[in-house]
């Protein structure tokens, strides 16, 4: 089957600074791939580039089998993303706002009125879908922003730390979601993450970097195997401890 | 745009504002020009003119209290509204002798109420100068005439319309450019370091919306509402000019603006050129700030760059040449200045058309080569390095 996505010999330079260096790897449809790394490692900066809003300096990524870099509307079009450092308008509410990014995705509208109301309630926005964004909760924003990236239905699915600064209850909402997606909708996701344990639960297979640099690419056995460790913990401390 | 106090600022804010500003400057003026009458000044006068004519005359203006007696020039500043005469030699000898006697008159006139009162005094002093010429010309036998060869009257042609053309176009130009700033500079920050601050931009720039269209419609948006501030301010400006020319009494229905259809024609062109140029290099400054608090603070410096070619193209002589057809925002101020004075000539518009449309596509250049650094994209300081690196 071919790849949903593929980082291929990815690299990126700030200035004097090497964020990423030669990170390949591939995601398949149904697959939840985790990405790993200590603060810094380049794992937002890999995932931007996954989805064309830096442009690498070696390398290059596709999505769907498209060249983010020479077809970018095309390979957005396939493409559901979300970082830490995006925040919602705060004017709008959670169904305006869904509705307008669904018109920027050239969703037809009954279908987009179908799949908002379909995301309302997977989510379970209906209890606060007339208050403005700027109002939300953390978790109710994420929950909002997570149903944005699929307002339009893409294929793949990248998420960098959709998890972080939530409660338990609110993650592992999220966490189900990103489950039902893959084993249900066949979607391709990457997502990077801080807690180790969300990979253990979740994930097919790891992409660990560390100094912008692939450590592991493969399932969770194999990370055990070469670093000779019982728990994914110890063998990713043994993986960035240089 | 989500935000409508921005609009009322701009929008509605000027259309009430000249007439308001107009009526206002106007009372104020008044009032304080009646305090001037009212308010009495002490003429202390020398008594060696207690015999001539000086205390009658002064003392005819009710707004003096004559006083006859000596003073000292430097006590004469200690004293509240005081002015002093004193007169050099002797008045009544002097005249006798057909000489020119001397009449000084002291006092601070730094102060404005003493310095206007100076005025007066002096101009009931040279009607007895002209009575006083006149007894001694008879005296001699020849007419009042003599001493006058020559008698300068001005007849002005200009029409009151010019004179309203010459009003505007000189001031217009100014506040025009001023207004197309402040109109594109705040949507420009809202809408760049605003949705960077609120970190919303980065979204915008995963959909596979390309990104020259988001340049353009977030410049549409800039442009509309400088050109919206503009337009309005342009005519509540007339607006209130007419209005102000017909309170001072002038022939309203001989007041009617020399502008041509083609000057208006050539105006607008102007005007939304103009826009294009402002909203554009509102957008590429704007950018460059992560943060409003950032923005602001290039706001000041922006405004001074575009005021001081408008405010050059005020001074008296500053003409349209090929040099000053060259220099953004002088150019137009002085096309616009010469359309409201009726003055202006075919070459000299097309050849200012041409230029600012060039700017204005440069600056829509400028902008959007900053929009598309991925700095911008990621909501990042804009590295400058990397943008002349990628330039
Ligand atoms: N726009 C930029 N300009 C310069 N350097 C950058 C830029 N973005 C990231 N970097 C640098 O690249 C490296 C990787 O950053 P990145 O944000 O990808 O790390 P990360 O793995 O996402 O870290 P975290 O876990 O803290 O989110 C860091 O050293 C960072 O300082
Ligand atoms: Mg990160």
């Amino acid at each position: 089957m071919p790849a949903s996505i593929e980082a291929r010999n990815l690299g990126k330079r700030f200035g004097e600074v090497h964020a990423v260096q030669e990170v390949s790897f591939e995601v398949h449809p149904g697959e939840i791939v985790g990405l790993l790394g200590p603060n810094g490692a380049g794992k937002t900066t890999t995932l931007r580039m996954l989805a064309g809003l830096l442009a690498p300096t070696a390398g290059e990524a596709f999505i769907n089998q498209h060249s983010v870099q020479k077809e970018p509307l095309v390979a957005r079009r396939a493409l559901g993303f979300l970082t830490g450092d995006m925040d919602l308008y705060r004017r709008l509410t959670p169904v305006e706002l869904l509705t307008y990014f669904g018109q920027l995705y050239e969703v037809p509208r009954p279908e987009l009125r179908r799949r908002i109301d379909e995301l309302v309630e997977a989510f379970g926005i209906g209890d606060f879908k007339d208050k403005h964004c700027e109002k939300l909760s953390t978790g109710q924003k994420q929950r909002v922003s997570i149903a944005r990236t699929l307002v339009h239905d893409p294929a793949v699915v990248v998420l960098d730390e959709p998890t972080t600064g939530l409660d338990i209850m609110a993650s592992e909402f999220i966490l189900q979601f990103i489950r039902r997606m893959a084993r249900e909708n066949g979607k391709a996701v990457i997502f990077s993450t801080h807690h180790l344990d969300e990979v253990e639960r979740l994930c097919d297979r790891v992409v660990i970097i560390h100094k912008g640099r692939l450590q592991h690419h493969g399932d969770i056995d194999s990370a055990l195997a070469a670093t000779n460790q019982a728990r994914l913990a110890d063998a990713f401390f043994e993986m960035v401890q240089f | 745009m989500r935000d409508k106090r921005t609009l009322y600022l701009v929008i509605l804010l000027p259309f009430f504002l000249y007439p308001a500003l107009f009526f206002l400057i106007g009372k104020v003026g008044q009032s304080q020009a009646g305090k001037m009458q009212q308010e009495k000044v002490t003429v202390l006068i020398d008594p060696a003119l207690e015999q001539t004519p000086v205390p009658g005359l002064i003392g005819s203006d009710p707004s003096f209290v004559v006083k006859v007696q000596a003073f000292d020039s430097q006590a004469l500043t200690e004293e509240k509204n005081t002015i002093g005469i004193r007169v050099d030699g002797n008045y009544a000898a002097g005249l006798a002798a057909n000489e020119s006697v001397i009449l000084r008159i002291t006092g601070d006139f730094s102060k404005d109420l003493l310095d206007g009162r100076k005025q007066s005094i002096t101009g009931l002093l040279n009607k007895l100068n002209q009575s006083l010429l006149e007894e001694r010309l008879q005296g001699v036998k020849l007419p009042p005439t003599f001493a006058q060869p020559l008698l300068i009257q001005e007849e002005d042609l200009a029409k009151p319309s010019q004179r309203i053309g010459k009003v505007l176009g000189t001031y217009a130009p100014m506040l025009l450019m001023l207004f197309i700033f402040t109109g594109c500079i705040y949507i420009a920050i809202d809408i760049t370091a605003g949705e960077k601050e609120r970190r919303t931009l980065q979204t915008l720039f995963t959909t596979p919306v390309n990104v020259r269209e988001i340049i353009a419609g977030k410049f549409l948006a800039v442009a509309c509402v400088g050109l919206a501030s503009a337009l309005m301010n342009l005519f509540s400006l007339v607006f209130a000019v007419l209005l102000q020319a017909k309170i001072m009494g002038g022939n309203v229905s001989a007041i009617s603006l020399a502008v041509s259809a083609q000057g208006w024609v050539w105006m607008i062109t102007l005007i939304v050129l103009s826009t294009v140029f402002l909203a554009a290099l509102s957008m590429a400054v704007s950018l460059l700030a992560n943060s409003y608090k950032e923005s602001q603070s290039y706001v000041s410096p922006l405004m001074m760059l575009v005021l001081i070619p408008a405010v050059m193209a005020q001074m008296p002589g500053m003409e349209l040449t090929m040099t000053t057809a060259l220099v953004p925002v002088l150019n137009i101020c002085l096309a616009i200045g010469a359309i409201f004075k009726g003055t202006f000539s075919l070459p000299a518009m097309v050849l200012v058309v041409f230029f600012a449309l060039l700017y204005g596509l440069l600056a829509l250049y400028l902008a959007s080569h900053i929009f598309g650094n991925e700095n911008v994209v990621t909501g990042e300081k804009v590295n400058w390095k990397l943008l002349r690196g990628r330039g």
